[in-house]
Parts: C-alpha cells; structure tokens; sequence
C-alpha cells in the first residue's frame, strides 16, 4: 500500500493505492490521524484501492469519529468498486459524506 | 456438501503473520471463478475468506505472527467449502456478529461480512483446535 498526503488550499488530500487489510490499515490510520490535526479538512481518495476490508473500514469510522471530536471535516471520494462493494456488504457508507471527485470534496462546504 | 470427484481443491499452511493474507487473496479469487461465481461473488468470497483468517490473527493469536493455520479450500457438488484450522485461543461466541449492523461503531464488522456471503458458517473447538467451516452454494442459473 502507498499513500500520500498534499496540501490543497486549507485543505489535505491523502491518496492511498494499492490493498488496505488488517497489515495496511494501521498505516492508513496514522498518516489520517496524523493529518487531521494541522487543516480543516482531510479528503481521502479511494479510487486506486484495490482491496479493502473490515479492519480498513474500521480505521475510517476512527478517523470520522476522531474528525467529530476535533470539529474538522473528514470526506471520502473516487470510491474503486472494490470500496464500494465493501462499504455495501458493512451498511456503514451512510455515516459518511462521500463525493465523485476531488473538486466536489473539497469545494463542499 | 457431498464430495465431487477430481474437484478443485487448495491446501495451504500459513503462520499467522497479516503478510501472508495477500497470497491466499491471490488464490481464492481464481479458484471461485474456476467454480463457477462470477467477479462479484468472487471478490466476496475471496474477502469473506480474509476477514475469517484476520479473526484468527486477531483473536486466536492475539496478532503474534508465529501461530499455525491451515487452510483448506474444497470444491464440492454444490459449492465451496472453506476450512480454516487455528491451535489458538477459542473464538468468544458471544461476540460473533454481537456488533450491530450499520452503526459507526469500527469494530466487529468482519463476522457479519462472512455470515453475508456465506451460506453456512460454523465454529467448532476440540482438543485438536478450533475448527471453522463454510460454505457457499454456487446457484446455476440455468
């Protein structure tokens, strides 16, 4: 798994490739956990995850949980079908704001 | 399930180290579509199958990676049948799917995934080790 953080404007798109699983996921959760603290908003691109299971998805109602707590603003965009079929089997995609692409995830306010 | 004969079969032994979790990924994927299942089905038995061996990490072996589990994949007349053998502690069953479903509550979501897309789940524990077994019905649409 490979992921990345950038800033845009006051904002932080991390970009994660490859598998989230329970030898990945603690990777994802720190870099998250690490980013929300320094910017207002964390946008999560999911688009080149192949893989994902449940302790993936677990980190991210962590990080949203975590989001709450510091009033910031944590979304999720390009979902891969792999996410998408996941997030369907665990009901849990409802709990979080999700967009199409980038532009819509950070331009929603 | 009944036997079928010279069905596929697939034996592994792998210690109980999450890095090993992307080569049986690897292989589950192609035996389902050998059976039969098509991309769907056999992106959700090959996750189903994950999340069974990720509760063994977790819960048998308490994340240490120096554990045994043997797993065994079989093809039957029907379906499938998973088997996972772990020499770890005994699965807590009052905490199998005791999470409620879409609550964003992060943990407890594996068992429900597997009780999803599988027909038939069991547990079992016996002096040998516990014992986990399911199954899937491949339905012909025919």
């Amino acid at each position: 798994m490979k992921i990345s953080v950038r800033d845009v404007g006051d904002a932080k798109v991390v970009e994660v490739e490859g598998d989230v699983d329970l030898g990945t996921s603690t990777d994802l959760r720190r870099t998250l956990f690490d980013a929300l603290p320094r910017t207002t908003r964390v946008a999560l691109n999911l688009q080149a995850i192949r893989y994902i299971d449940s302790s993936g998805i677990a980190t991210l109602i962590e990080v949203l949980r975590n989001s709450q707590r510091l009033n910031k603003e944590f979304v999720l965009f390009g979902l891969s079908p792999a996410v998408q079929h996941v997030f369907q089997l665990t009901h849990v995609i409802r709990i979080f704001r999700v967009f199409q692409n980038e532009q819509e995830a950070l331009g929603a306010a | 399930m009944a036997d079928t004969p010279h069905g596929l079969q697939m034996k592994f032994a792998m210690p109980s180290d999450p890095r090993y979790l992307p080569v049986v990924r690897g292989a589950i994927g192609p035996l389902a579509a050998a059976v039969g299942w098509d991309e769907t089905d056999c992106r959700a038995i090959t996750l189903a199958l994950d999340e069974a061996l990720a509760n063994v990490i977790r819960h048998a072996y308490h994340n240490r990676p120096d554990g045994l589990i043997e797993l065994e994949c079989r093809e039957c007349a029907d379906g499938l049948e998973i088997t996972l053998m772990d020499q770890g502690d005994a699965p807590d069953r009052s905490k199998i799917c005791a999470r409620q479903i879409g609550c964003d509550q992060p943990g407890g979501l594996g068992t429900h995934i597997i009780k999803d897309v599988m027909d038939d789940v069991s547990y079992e524990v016996s002096p040998g080790g516990n014992r986990f077994v399911a199954r899937k019905r491949l339905r012909k649409t025919t």
